[in-house]
């Protein structure tokens, strides 16, 4: 007795070992929109990003080029392995100066041994650098934040995919004694996939122990990626100026609205290069 | 007794063709495809290929997981299985036929067509390969190379990409097979 071809594919098909099959692209990049996403790079793979927000002053009576204000941030990641990658950046709001780096703990899995969960603990410590007053004396140890998050997805379809990212934040110095130095906060943010190389994201951070001695806001933006080739191209709209972790998510001084002031346009480009290509 | 000698000898030949293997597997075929364009040359390498042959009908069957290919490049990897192959949504490519005229028997090198359909995100196309077979000592290795038209698939290339991506894939095939026990 002789089978027919589909039974031998049905027969083919039941020979398939026990690999493990990890969710891929949970996100595209290493941010979401503003905040960090579960993604790391592969081993050896460095990305650079240039990271641009740009905002409007109230009521200003001068002609500026395209807006009155521009943060920048300069920066690269590199993977040391599939796992970690580490990064350091230069940011132009406050001259921020940090390194962080980023370690994938979980990732999700659809074969038989299913893990619902992609999880990644990320670690960031910054320098602010800036020395205009009232900062001008202080010491090196009062210039320092750290920043911890757990960073938890879910991909629930291919064009879906959900993160929560409870966080903490140390800050070494306060200029008022009514603010805590260690702030506890938790970001929520989502893609959704338009098309196969557009996808619309959406980030929140609620900090449960904000600032007393100035009023702060939850860092908010809407955003497209875009990605083509080894370049992605990240646009949001955002009330977020600072895109350092402990910067954005605690020091937001302005809510999420269209107004002159408020208004935040974020551009990020990010650029990927293998150094070190896999042998096939 | 001679009529009894003569039936346990048909029984026992009859029980031997039973045991001689009709099926071969390979269960780490090689797939290889590549895209050449004057802008890049792209290459990606599947080692975890499955394959059985049935040598009583020269019936062949091939699966494989579309996200075993390996690229040099890992951001290659994530594109070709996100935005272009959407290895979630068609996690296999298949190709079921017959080897036309293949003689198991032949110790010598044969080179024959496989008629059969291949299968890829889910669209099927009839196609017609060249094989080499080789028979060593009763396990076969099967070769070759063809063509894959990326239209035929309804891969969508954004217009800006399209001239790092190839119109036609060269793609070539390595099987080893032996004796399929289930």
């Amino acid at each position: 007795m002789s089978l027919n071809a589909q039974d031998l594919l049905e027969a083919v098909d039941k020979e398939y070992p026990n690999i493990p099959q990890y969710e891929l692209s949970t996100f595209k990049g290493t941010r979401i929109a503003i905040g960090q996403s579960i993604e790391n790079r592969k081993k050896g793979v460095l990305q650079l990003a240039a990271l641009n927000r740009y905002w409007n002053l109230p009521n200003a009576k001068i002609q500026s080029f395209v807006a009155d204000k521009l943060s920048a941030r300069l920066a690269f990641e590199y993977g040391i392995s599939d796992n970690l990658t580490i990064g350091a950046g230069w940011t132009s709001l406050e001259e921020v100066s940090d390194v962080n780096l980023k370690y994938t703990l979980l990732r999700q899995r659809k074969d038989a041994k299913k893990a619902p969960l992609s999880i990644s603990l990320f670690q960031n410590a910054s320098y602010r650098g800036d020395r205009s007053e009232p900062n001008s004396d202080i010491g090196f140890k009062n210039r320092l934040a750290f920043t911890s998050q757990v960073l938890i997805a879910h991909k629930f379809t291919p064009k879906f995919s959900l993160q929560v990212s409870p966080t903490f934040i140390h800050r070494s110095f306060s200029f008022n004694e009514v603010d805590p130095s260690n702030h506890f906060a938790v970001g929520f943010g989502g893609r959704y996939r338009i098309a196969n190389h557009v996808s619309l994201t959406s980030e929140y951070y609620y900090v449960a122990n904000p600032l007393k001695s100035r009023d702060t806001y939850g860092a908010f933006a809407i955003g497209v990626n875009w990605d083509v080739r080894f370049l992605l191209l990240q646009f949001q709209m955002t009330n977020a100026r600072s895109m350092v972790e402990d910067g954005f998510i605690l020091q937001t001084p302005n809510n999420f609205n269209t107004d002159d002031g408020n208004f935040v346009f974020g551009f990020n480009a990010i650029f990927t290069l293998h150094l070190i290509q896999k042998q096939l | 007794m001679t009529k009894i000698g003569v039936l346990i000898f048909l029984l026992i030949n009859l029980i031997n063709s039973k045991l001689e293997p009709k099926q071969f597997i390979a269960r780490q075929g090689q797939v290889s495809f590549f895209s050449y364009t004057t802008a890049e040359n792209i290459e990606a390498k599947n080692n975890q290929v499955l394959s059985i042959i049935d040598v009583s009908n020269n019936e062949i069957a091939i699966s494989m997981l579309m996200n075993a290919f390996v690229f040099k490049k890992s951001l290659m990897y994530e594109h070709f299985n996100a935005s272009y192959i959407e290895s979630d949504l068609y996690p296999k490519a298949t190709f079921k036929g017959v080897i036309v005229d293949f003689d198991p028997l032949a110790t010598t090198v044969q080179t024959r067509i496989i008629k059969g359909t291949l299968t890829i995100r889910n669209i099927s196309k009839e196609i017609n390969i060249k094989t080499k077979i080789e028979n060593i000592n009763g396990n076969y290795i099967l070769t070759g190379d063809f063509e894959l038209v990326v239209e035929d698939f309804d891969i969508k290339i954004p217009p800006i990409v399209a001239p790092n991506i190839a119109k036609i894939i060269s793609t070539s095939f390595r099987f080893e097979y032996q004796s399929y026990e289930k």
